[in-house]
Formats: C-alpha cells, sequence, structure tokens
C-alpha cells in the first residue's frame, strides 16, 4: 500500500469550519476504505497565484495517507463530483517527515492535526547535526 | 545564492615580451571567467527541494516566472531535475506562477 500526500484547494466562499468538515470527510472516506489517515494541514486561505474559477484566494488542505492503490480513482472521483473543491494534487511519497511542511512552517496560522503516530518504517531519516568539538 | 565572480580586475597576462621590443604587441586577456562551483542544492546543509517550499523555489526562477537554467544557477542535473519537477508541482497548485506579466 503506498503512502500518499494530497492537496487540494476549496473555493473561499467556504468557512474554516466547513473546510475542516471537507478534510475529515475525506478522511474518513480513507478510513471506511482501509486506509489510514496521518494528518492533515489546513494551510488556510491563501492568495492564488493566478485566477483558478475567477477567484484569487482559496483554502489550502494537505493530506498524508496510507491507502490502497485501488483507491486512489474513488478518492479523484470524489474529488471532481464535490463542487466545492477547485484542485487537486495527489502525489506518492516514499517517507513522511515528521516536521510540518515549509509552509506550516512559515506560517503561525497553520492548523496541522495529527490523527496517527507515523510508523518508524515510513518516517524520514532525521540529519542529526553533528556538534562541532569545541 | 552565490554571486558570479566577474573578474573585471584581472591582471593582464605576462609574457615574455622582450622579443617584441618598440612593436605594438596584442595584449592577451583571460576571456573565461571562473564559474560559481558547487551545486547549491546538493551539499549536506542545502535546503530539500518540495514543491511546497515556495520561497526556495522562487530563488531558481526568472523574474518572469521562468525556470532558469542550471548554466546560469549551476545546479546540478540531478537536482534540477527535481527542482523541475516541484516548480511544475507547484505551479499547478497556484502557490507560483506559470507566467509573470
Amino acid at each position: 500500500m503506498p503512502l500518499y500526500e494530497s492537496t487540494f484547494i476549496v473555493r473561499q466562499d467556504m468557512s474554516p469550519q466547513d473546510v475542516e468538515k471537507i478534510a475529515e470527510k475525506i478522511s474518513n472516506l480513507i478510513k471506511d476504505k482501509g486506509g489510514r489517515t496521518f494528518k492533515y494541514e489546513l494551510w488556510g486561505l491563501r492568495n492564488l497565484a493566478y485566477k483558478l474559477s475567477k477567484s484569487r484566494k482559496g483554502y489550502y488542505v494537505m493530506l498524508n495517507f496510507f491507502a490502497e492503490a485501488d483507491f486512489i480513482s474513488e478518492l479523484f472521483r470524489e474529488y471532481k463530483l464535490n463542487q466545492d473543491i477547485l484542485r487537486h494534487l495527489t502525489i506518492t511519497v516514499e517517507k513522511l517527515s515528521k516536521h510540518p511542511s515549509p509552509i506550516a512552517k512559515r506560517d503561525d496560522k497553520v492548523k496541522v492535526v495529527e490523527l496517527e503516530k507515523i510508523p518508524a518504517q515510513y518516517l524520514e531519516a532525521e540529519i542529526i547535526k553533528v556538534a562541532d568539538a569545541a | 545564492m552565490k554571486r558570479r565572480n566577474n573578474n573585471n580586475n584581472r591582471q593582464q597576462s605576462s609574457g615574455n615580451f622582450s622579443d617584441f621590443e618598440g612593436q605594438n604587441v596584442p595584449v592577451v586577456r583571460n576571456v573565461f571567467f571562473k564559474r560559481v562551483r558547487g551545486c547549491p542544492l546538493s551539499d549536506e546543509g542545502s535546503p530539500k527541494i518540495d514543491y511546497r517550499d515556495v520561497e526556495m523555489l522562487l530563488k531558481f526562477v526568472s523574474e518572469r516566472g521562468r525556470i532558469m537554467p542550471s548554466r546560469i544557477t549551476s545546479v546540478s542535473a540531478k537536482m534540477q531535475r527535481r527542482l523541475a519537477r516541484a516548480i511544475k508541482r507547484a505551479r499547478i497548485l497556484a502557490l507560483m506562477p506559470f507566467v509573470v506579466q
């Protein structure tokens, strides 16, 4: 079962609570099909680099999950049917890092929700900086 | 990003001009200046290429939003491929523009 990272953009007309509900709905969908969601991040309302569906801002949501390869086509169908989701991008990752994403590091308002602890086999090896000999 | 080492103050190559005394000698100047060494993304402490790290990706993109060739940024081939992939993903997610007008 491969590890996925899926990011999608929600319309700016929604409220932040609705956006979180969408994230939870997708997360439950993953669980129903036998996958596991490790964490999701809500990057909040951001300016888009170009006009997307006539809007210049959107809510970004990022999910890290673990699912069957067959499930992905169902996920895309869900994204396509949901009219609130403007765009999505799902990639396969080999390992996850336990640190928050670069967007979360730079912005304090980003909400990181950890649902499950990432098992060690999927964690990226940490580069431990060796202290300089004094 | 490392700045280019423009050797404008390079000394003119001093050859043995004693044979040409009294004549006009064309001066040879070294036209090939040194390139900035090393890929900025391959070393140990360098930032990891991530499509979500827009600030880092913007350094490798021109003012117009186009991806800069590696002969200018001196990025290694392997990292340039990863960088291009990350920039294209960021563009799809509207984190970076395709074209800056």
